[in-house]
């Protein structure tokens, strides 16, 4: 990662940060409210490969988690691995075949919801597993899938120099 | 050359997650186990205050923006006189939706000034607060206040509001502070009910019944029974804080205990005013 994707990535997580303690926090699906900084490691693994996937997971987890009161630390974990695990699963298909981010998104926003809950309850705290956690995954999976075809857009932009270099090193 | 770029990405890339994932893991053991919690709370707490004026401040800009597109009006291509009619309309709604509002928000502070009233708290200091918002988390049942330090909001306060208990406060910065609601699933309350009965009052999940735990099965506790913080020796809460209602009694064959189920008195999902209570707790 280069120092202006870098800067560009951080301004990125900041506003998307904004947007979900104001904006996103109001829309509530029965009690569910989605989670667009899950959204972050997501987008940057399909635009730019596993390593900026867990960057910028591990970045974003660690914003999120500095406003909420679980366990500090573990967005930032479930983001680290939910985007290396989508970098390196996608590769350079997705890039390729249009409407397959949706499908990345929705599969791993759920993966990514039930991950933490997982992680948590093994860390100690088992009400994670006393949530619906149903509706959170469905919610979460949805809005990111909507969400996806932006937000890749979003994070490549961001992600300049290195989502060029992924995209070159998949088409090889 | 192909083939000796490819090894050279993948170290990369296993160092830098191998990095990343054993900083999440280290950070997360400081946070769970105490060891540097002056370093993880602190850095929360500068965090939040630094976090929350921007965040007032985005929700100012954001709210009217809303308002207008909320009440903006179907212009269509209709007579001008139709079109004054319609803005009329639209500003009675407001004006409507807005006494509503006022009439909403009078009924919960009426409430939370009976709750202020009640002997078990009248008598105690206590900080006035604004719900600023909720449930930052899914995995979380809590809301923040805009009252912290500087207005003598302390950690693990009890906050009452309209009805009864709400929670405790769990974290606290300078301007705000984290309430962790009866419902959250960490959420552990001493109470008693009946004839000095006592037991323990367990949240489960938002929007899901408390569960009280640790009654007999020669208990006498019937469905719509009142229950209140039981302020033992060394309580988080001062006793007689109304707290929840009683919805379901069972008797489990074979079981020690009875299976219990409240309700909260106060409305969880609907908070707009609380107040925090000063509460030294008894030594």
């Amino acid at each position: 990662m280069t120092g202006r994707s870098a800067v560009r990535t951080l301004v990125v997580v900041a506003l998307v940060l904004l947007a979900q303690t104001t904006i996103i926090l109001e829309i509530r699906v029965d009690g569910a409210s989605p989670d667009v900084m899950l959204l972050l490691p997501i987008a940057a693994g399909v635009a730019a490969g596993p390593v900026e996937g867990a960057t910028v997971g591990f970045v974003a987890g660690i914003a999120a988690d500095l406003l909420t009161p679980t366990p500090l630390g573990l967005s930032a974990l479930v983001g680290t691995l939910v985007g290396l695990a989508v970098g390196a699963i996608s590769g350079g298909v997705v890039r390729d075949l249009r409407g397959l981010p949706t499908l990345v998104a929705l599969v791993s926003s759920a993966a990514a919801v039930m991950l933490y809950a997982v992680l948590g309850a093994v860390l100690g705290e088992s009400q994670f597993l006393h949530v619906d956690l149903a509706g959170v995954v469905a919610v979460v999976a949805v809005a990111n899938a909507l969400l996806a075809g932006p937000a890749v857009r979003l994070m490549r932009w961001a992600l300049a120099g290195d989502a060029e270099r992924a995209t070159a090193g998949g088409r090889r | 050359m192909a083939r000796a770029v490819r090894p050279r990405r993948s170290r990369r890339t296993l160092t830098t997650v191998l990095v990343l994932v054993l900083l999440s893991v280290t950070i997360i053991t400081l946070d769970e186990t105490g060891r540097a919690e002056f370093f993880t709370s602190g850095v929360k707490t500068a965090a939040s205050d630094l976090y929350s004026p921007l965040r007032s401040g985005v929700n100012g800009v954001l709210d009217p923006i809303g308002r207008f597109f909320a009440g903006a009006v179907d212009y269509g291509s209709v007579e001008q006189e139709n079109q004054k009619l319609q803005e009329k309309i639209t500003a009675l709604e407001h004006e409507r939706t807005a006494a509503a509002s006022a009439s909403a928000m009078y009924r919960a502070l009426q409430r939370l000034l009976a709750t202020d009233r009640l002997p078990s708290v009248s008598a105690l200091p206590k900080v006035p607060a604004e719900v600023i918002a909720q449930n930052t988390s899914d995995f979380a049942a809590t809301v923040t206040v805009d009252k912290g330090r500087d207005e003598g909001v302390s950690l693990g306060d009890p906050v009452i509001g309209p009805g009864g208990l709400v929670g405790e406060v769990v974290t606290v910065t300078h301007t705000t502070a984290t309430v962790r609601l009866l419902t959250d699933g960490k959420s552990k309350i001493g109470v008693s009910f009946g004839h000095q009965q006592e037991a323990t009052l367990d949240g489960t999940g938002q929007g899901r019944a408390l569960q009280i735990e640790y009654v007999p099965t020669t208990s006498p506790v019937s469905k719509g029974e009142l229950i209140s913080t039981s302020g033992l020796q060394g309580a988080a809460f001062p006793p007689g804080i109304p707290v929840a209602r009683v919805v379901s009694v069972r008797d489990i064959v074979g079981a020690a205990d009875k299976q219990v189920t409240a309700r909260p008195l106060a409305d969880l999902a609907d908070l707009t005013y609380v107040e925090v209570v000063q509460w030294a707790g008894s030594s």
